[in-house]
């Protein structure tokens, strides 16, 4: 229902233990982006710090090296800053970060007990990766959760009123995925029944599939081509299908394949700026979604 | 949408909206704040959206998901409000949704998922009936559940920018300061300065190049997340005071400074600055007005520090967050060297409503000095957690009771903390203290940006001040010497006493440190760094001693102190974890050769001990079920013969006792405790000479007699009724503890040292001076308490009305029956049950029904005995008191009770029973037991000259046992009121030694000791999963039809087999005493052997 990733791979799921050769390359190319992005923006430097963390999981030398020589700060102003704020790693990130809140409220709930079984069931202290480059266990004073304590958070999922005894738990379902948890069991998930805003004529495709369910037929123009997009039916969920491979980041137009017209929305992404694509849900409502590639915001107006 | 161009069009725009709100459209709305997602909103939002596309019904019923509303904790679970009726479902579950939705379009409420009060068990039907919502005063969060905070049209339909439209036209400006100023507003973020004066001293800067507003949303204290809520939850709110404000003082830029650990704020609030600029709300001249003014967010990355203003700033520059010296002070040079003011989240929240609702009105709610509303985030052991905004000045008591609705558990609460790491904890007694900054500040403490975190008996406040010394010694920026250093030696010195190696030198030090630290350093993180422990020092010192002198640590939270919970939590310090184990491997004789060392009375505590053990198990205390210690003593103290016991060898055998110079036989080996390996140092003949008189003949007067009688001395035992025994034979029905056992295992204890003199009453036969004429060298008194408790009626003499312990001693010694008919009984303590359930025993009984003032979750008694009587066939009343008895012919004929409610929590933190007029009712009874507590008899010990506590105990000193008369001590219960069993052998055995020391003229005090296991037993291999996924064994009961009437003991003893299933369950804590990480012994400690 959006044009995002097939596999919606994030980006710190995406860091590795050791910098492998990919990464030195993606370095070589990200970097002038991301101090692009930044230039000239209040507290320019920590913005930059953080966007490597989220690309990376963890500032990598040689990224650091790069923003000293392109932005003319010296290596050891950079040093001082990434080692002066907490959320800065020097050291690679496991491929699932675990974040144990010891705010006060966490704490006098048990959370030092919590921290404690993730350490000896990982056999690594806090601040540090297992060997194998699984995991890795950091802790922060408040998460702003404090009601559900003790949390934890693994892989930008909150856990509430976590105890020891469900560390173990915990961690096999951080190995396995969470994408097999109830959230996204079939329960939650329903199609939408699409029609054009301009001519009302339905939007749905039986006759190619995607998460089992008719498509969301459109005629779209991205990177210089005009063709059939298909978009699977259920909300929120990521799968497309076009004819040809439509480049991460780039805007699709998209237009009725009955009366031709654009679907716009009228206002942008509020999350990329990109203009939103706005179709009517039958029997009733709105659905929008960002016509950027990769972006992947999306809603359902039933207002 | 286009551009706004002037305020006209703004006010059309928000005319339109609100013509366009159906007042009476079907509404679903669903918070889904942080905390609400992490229970689970997203999915609920997920089915309602399901529910309306698949069964097209989204011209029928709307859906809206908002921010956080602040009842953060359901217990289980998110919650669903539907408009118009504003019916309020909680602890949801997704299947749920689709019915409410269903019941919405009829026009109907689904009952059963109705809100319940917890307290009461009142449902509430609305939101506004819930008692957590219905004490607040929400001007600023009752906002966040009308509004979608990525909708800015929601906002604006809600009224929003309409104190911006109001600024904005003619002579606006200038009032704006003006009324800010007016409206007596104080900084939300902690220190609490006038945010108008703020205003008034940027607005008089010239400031060629601009000036800067800032604000604050990196919201640092650990537990407050207040700030957190409002931006994710109203974003508008925030964007519409930073313009107000930058149009009254003249800024050119706003900076949102936001914590990075906030994903969803960052989002909405992006969304809300994209919103508010393509409407001309932001930007180059804002709605046509001429003046420009534009918001940017910067991202925190995570330092405390940075909530100090000058920090703040560098942080901005990008640059690492040091304070700077001041002045300059920002509002003269900020940001960029530009004229800056910074004012936290809540404080902007605050201003479109001063401008709305005007200065006077605004401060109308509040006090003269603390004005308008706070929001507080009320965690920690408390009921309702969640965000709570109430008036200025209301009382802590007030916050946490009334809307809080009390402990979360059954533990009382003890302190709250406010402020943050640079705020204190204000203690319980102190709860009428008005909140607001002044008082805050006199009590040691902070408003800081209103966190409270309720701490119960469960939380160690030394472990706290070190909680948030550790805290500060990490965020401290190291600017400072005396911050970096003084903060990082507090901590050690904090960590030294939490592990035992404290010394009362150790508290002058901390105070000092804490003086020098606030007095010497440059910014608000060092000054008020002492706080924690200044605060705790000056409210909590009992704690830090008992950790510093007697090495305990009361909330079993410094695990040096600790050492196994199981051991620590028995008064007798009985080695749960160590029988435990052994019962694992079917080592049943090293089992019992534990248990017996530590408790002379093995069987009797097996049955009716209150096992504190159980209630401290670390698997019960993590999530799982404590492992069923008694059951498993039982199933010991059953199994093998206490023949098996070999007492040490000091005990009773006159050869071996040590030479008048010698120091301890049988010191070696880890079996021995301490109590039972006195270095005896008086001769055989001295020993003689001082014989002890111990007067009552309970479990605390036997056990000190045993134990005086192992150190050699000659005892006599003087015992009112016909047999020893007190309260277990007295009081405690054989059907829980069957009379042979209690004859064999007192009779094991009685040796030839002791003699026993029954039918001798003090206060009668004999007095303290009768005893000293006697030529008894120490006396010590344990005659108990007796005297139960009347209920202040008339017609409490009347035949058929008894008071407990009469009725319970009447049977339970001579076998005499003084119940029949209709019986009633008063009360919900354990005596009460027991009576109710000897009664219903009885031949000539009826029926029998207990009456108790409060709800079933407040009875003292155990739960499993309330089960048992119930299963027995009595009935209990429960929110019920007595009112008046009515009499016939001169005997108890009914009796008149009146129907109560649970009113106000009163300082234990249990709700108080209050009457309700005209629910009056009658019931005929034959026999009234009133049950309502027991006391000494307090006039029998004035009259010896005793100094008496208030409720006619003897005033005793809690570590000597000694009373006001030399060589006279006391224990048991009727020197601490009614008690248990286990505390009264715990409270012999150590009386034994305080008076053996006493008779030898040596210190009277007991040197502490921690006493953490010395003994490895290898663990048990176990599948870990099958571990914790084991349930507890369950202690069968003959049937409730094979035990009426008749007193055969009730409980079962376990099988073999799920004894040692049950043994398999313990986490074994005492290992991380008794072995290194892979599992190999200590050199330390001594290892089980085998079994022979």
């Amino acid at each position: 229902m959006s044009i995002c990733e097939v596999t919606g791979k994030t980006d710190s799921s995406a860091a590795v233990s050791h910098p492998s050769e990919q990464d030195q390359d993606d370095i070589c190319r990200d970097i002038p982006a991301i101090l692009a992005k930044h230039r000239g923006e209040r507290a320019e430097m920590i913005a930059v710090l953080e966007d490597i963390q989220a690309r990376f999981g963890y500032l990598p030398e040689k990224a650091l090296r790069m923003v000293s020589e392109q932005t003319g700060r010296s290596l050891v102003d950079i040093y001082g800053i990434a080692t002066y704020y907490r959320l800065f790693s020097l050291k690679p990130r496991g491929e699932h970060i675990i974040c144990a809140c010891t705010g006060t409220a966490c704490h006098v709930r048990g959370a030092a007990d919590v921290v404690n079984e993730f350490q000896k069931q990982l056999g690594i202290a806090s601040g540090e990766t297992t060997p194998d480059g699984k995991f890795t266990l950091e802790t922060v004073n408040c998460l702003g959760a404090c009601a559900l304590g003790p949390i934890v958070v693994i892989d930008g999922r909150y856990f509430s009123k976590v105890r020891r005894r469900k560390v173990r738990e915990l961690l096999d379902q951080a190995r396995d995925g969470f994408g097999a948890l109830p959230s996204e069991q079939d329960g939650m998930l329903f199609p939408v029944r699409v029609h054009c805003p301009h001519c009302n004529r339905s939007l749905m495709d039986p006759g190619v599939v995607l998460d089992s369910q008719p498509t969301i037929r459109l005629s779209a123009l991205a990177d210089g081509h005009l063709g059939r997009l298909r978009l699977s039916s259920i909300f929120g969920s990521n799968l497309i299908s076009a004819e040809w491979e439509i480049p991460q980041r780039s805007v699709v137009r998209v237009f009725c394949p009955h009366c031709n017209e654009e679907m716009l929305d009228g206002t942008p992404c509020p999350v990329c700026d990109a203009p939103l694509v706005s179709l009517l849900v039958g029997g009733g409502g709105t659905v929008q979604f960002c016509s950027r590639r990769g972006c992947g915001w999306h809603q359902l107006d039933l207002i | 949408m286009a551009r706004l161009s002037s305020s006209n069009e703004l006010k059309e725009l928000r005319d339109l909206l609100q013509t366009n709100i159906d007042p009476n459209a079907l509404r679903v709305v669903i918070c889904a704040g942080t905390a609400c997602q992490a229970s689970g909103a997203v999915d609920i939002v997920r089915m309602a959206q399901g529910h309306i596309v698949q069964n097209g019904l989204a011209n029928r019923v709307s859906l809206r998901t908002t921010g956080c509303h602040g009842f953060c904790e359901m217990g289980f679970g998110p919650y669903l409000l539907t408009e118009p009726l504003g019916v309020f479902y909680a602890q949801l579950k997704t299947e749920n949704v689709p019915r409410i939705i269903e019941a919405m379009l009829k026009g109907e409420v689904v009952e059963e998922l109705l809100y319940r009060d917890p307290l009461t068990g009142e449902i509430c039907r609305t939101r506004d009936e819930v008692p957590f919502f219905k004490n607040q005063h929400r001007t600023i969060l009752d906002m966040n559940q009308k509004i979608d905070p990525t909708r800015i049209h929601d906002y604006i339909a809600q009224g929003g920018y309409q104190a911006l439209e109001k600024v904005l036209s003619p002579g606006g400006q200038a009032t704006v300061v003006r009324e800010v100023k007016a409206s007596g507003l104080r900084g939300r973020g902690g220190g609490g300065f006038p945010t108008g004066l703020k205003w008034e001293m940027l607005a008089k800067q010239r400031g060629p190049h601009g000036k800067i507003l800032i604000c604050n949303a990196d919201e640092g204290d650990p537990g407050a997340y207040m700030d957190r809520s409002i931006l994710e939850g109203n974003p508008h709110s925030i964007i519409e005071g930073m313009i107000i404000g930058a149009y009254g003082v003249g800024a050119t830029e706003g900076i949102v400074y936001v914590r990075d650990e906030y994903p969803l704020a960052i989002e909405n609030l992006t969304i809300a600055l994209n919103r508010a600029r393509e409407y001309g709300l932001i930007g180059e001249n804002i709605l046509g007005g001429g003046f420009s003014f534009d918001i940017c967010m910067v991202r925190g990355a995570g330092a405390f520090v940075c909530g100090e203003e000058t920090a703040l700033i560098r942080s901005i520059e990008g640059k690492r967050g040091e304070p700077r010296q001041r002045p300059p002070y920002p509002v003269q040079k900020g940001v960029g060297g530009k004229p800056t003011i910074i004012n936290n989240v809540e404080t902007w929240a605050n201003i479109p409503v001063i401008i709305r609702q005007g200065a006077e009105e605004f401060a109308k709610v509040g006090t003269k000095k603390n004005s308008g509303t706070k929001i507080f985030s009320l965690v920690g052991k408390i009921k309702n957690t969640g965000l709570v905004e109430v008036p200025m000045g209301i009382t802590i008591g007030e916050i946490v009771n009334d809307i809080g609705g009390g402990p979360a558990g059954d533990s009382p609460i003890k302190a709250v903390q406010t402020g943050g790491p640079s705020g204190g904890c204000i203690p319980v007694e102190m709860f009428d203290l008005a909140v607001d900054y002044d008082s805050l500040a006199a009590a040691g403490s902070i408003m800081g940006s209103g966190g409270m975190i309720v701490m119960d008996e469960n939380t160690c406040m030394v472990d706290v001040a070190k909680y948030f010394m550790n805290f500060l010694q990490e965020e401290s920026c190291g600017k400072c010497f005396t911050c970096r250093k003084g903060t990082q030696r507090m901590y050690e010195l904090l960590d030294d006493i939490t592990k035992g190696r404290g010394t009362l030198e150790h508290l002058d030090l901390l105070e000092e440190l804490a003086q020098v630290v606030k007095d010497t350093t440059l910014c608000g993180l060092g000054q008020t760094a002492g706080n924690p422990v200044l605060s705790t020092l000056r409210y909590f010192r009992k704690e830090y001693e008992r950790h510093v002198i007697d090495k305990r640590c009361d909330a079993f939270v410094c695990g040096d102190l600790v050492g196994a919970a199981c051991q620590t939590a028995c008064p007798l310090d009985t080695e749960a974890w160590r029988y435990v184990a052994l019962l694992e491997k079917g080592q049943y004789e090293e089992a019992y050769q534990v248990v017996r060392e530590a408790n002379p009375f093995p069987s009797i505590c097996a049955r009716v001990c209150d096992h504190r053990c159980e209630h401290r198990c670390q698997l019960g205390q993590s999530g799982g079920e404590p492992i069923a210690v008694r059951a498993l003593k039982r199933f010991i103290t059953d199994r093998v013969d206490p023949g098996v016991y070999k007492p040490p060898q000091t005990e009773r055998s006159a050869e071996n006792l040590p030479s008048p110079t010698g120091r301890g036989a049988g010191g070696e080996g880890t079996r021995t405790s301490p109590q039972d390996t006195l270095p005896l140092t008086l001769s055989q003949r001295e020993r003689e000479l001082s014989p002890v008189a111990v007067v009552g003949g309970g479990p605390a007067g036997i056990s000190a007699a045993h134990y005086l009688s192992l150190q050699g001395y000659k005892v006599t035992l003087f015992e009112a009724e016909d047999a020893p025994g007190g309260m277990l034979t007295g009081g405690i029905p054989a059907y829980r503890l069957p009379r042979d056992l209690i004859e064999k295992e007192i009779a094991s204890l009685l040796g030839e040292d002791i003699t026993v003199r029954c039918g001798v009453r003090f206060g009668q036969d004999i007095a303290l001076d009768s005893l000293t004429a006697d030529g008894f060298h120490a006396v010590f008194l344990a005659i108990g308490a007796h005297e139960s408790r009347p209920l202040g009626l008339k017609g409490e003499d009347l035949d058929g009305v008894y008071p407990s312990m009469r009725f319970l001693k009447a049977f339970n010694l001579r076998g005499e029956e003084l119940a029949r008919g209709h019986v009633g009984v008063i009360g919900g303590g354990n005596s009460a049950v027991d009576a109710a359930r000897v009664a219903i025993r009885q031949k000539d009984v009826e029926s029998v029904t207990l009456f108790y003032r409060r709800t079933e979750r407040e009875m003292p008694a155990y739960e499993e005995e309330i089960e048992a009587a119930r299963e027995e066939g009595v009935k209990i009343e429960v929110l019920v008191s007595p009112q008046k008895l009515f009499a016939k012919n001169g005997r108890l004929d009914g009796m008149e009770c009146i129907r109560n409610r649970l009113g106000k929590l009163d300082a234990s933190g249990r709700p108080r029973p209050a009457p309700e007029p005209g629910t009056e009712f009658a019931v005929h009874l034959d026999t009234l037991i009133v049950a309502i507590g027991e006391q000494p008899a307090g006039e029998i010990l004035a009259a010896a000259g005793l100094e008496l506590n208030k409720n006619g105990s003897i005033k005793i000193d809690p570590k000597t046992f000694r009373t006001s008369r030399d060589g006279v001590f006391a224990g048991g219960d009727v020197a601490t009121g009614p008690a248990t069993v286990v505390d009264a052998i715990a409270t012999g055995k150590k009386a034994a030694e305080v008076i053996g020391r006493y008779l030898r003229g040596e210190s009277l005090e007991i040197p502490p000791e921690v006493k953490l296991p010395r003994v490895f037993i290898e663990p048990a291999v176990v599948d870990e999963e099958q571990q914790e996924t084991a349930r507890r064994a369950k202690v069968h009961s003959i049937s409730p039809e094979a035990r009426r009437k008749n007193f055969a003991a009730v409980e079962k003893t376990l099988s073999e087999e799920e004894a040692v299933a049950e043994a398999q369950r313990c986490l074994r804590c005492d290992l991380q005493f008794t072995c290194d990480e892979n599992g190999v012994p200590l050199e330390s400690v001594a290892t089980e052997e085998k079994s022979a």
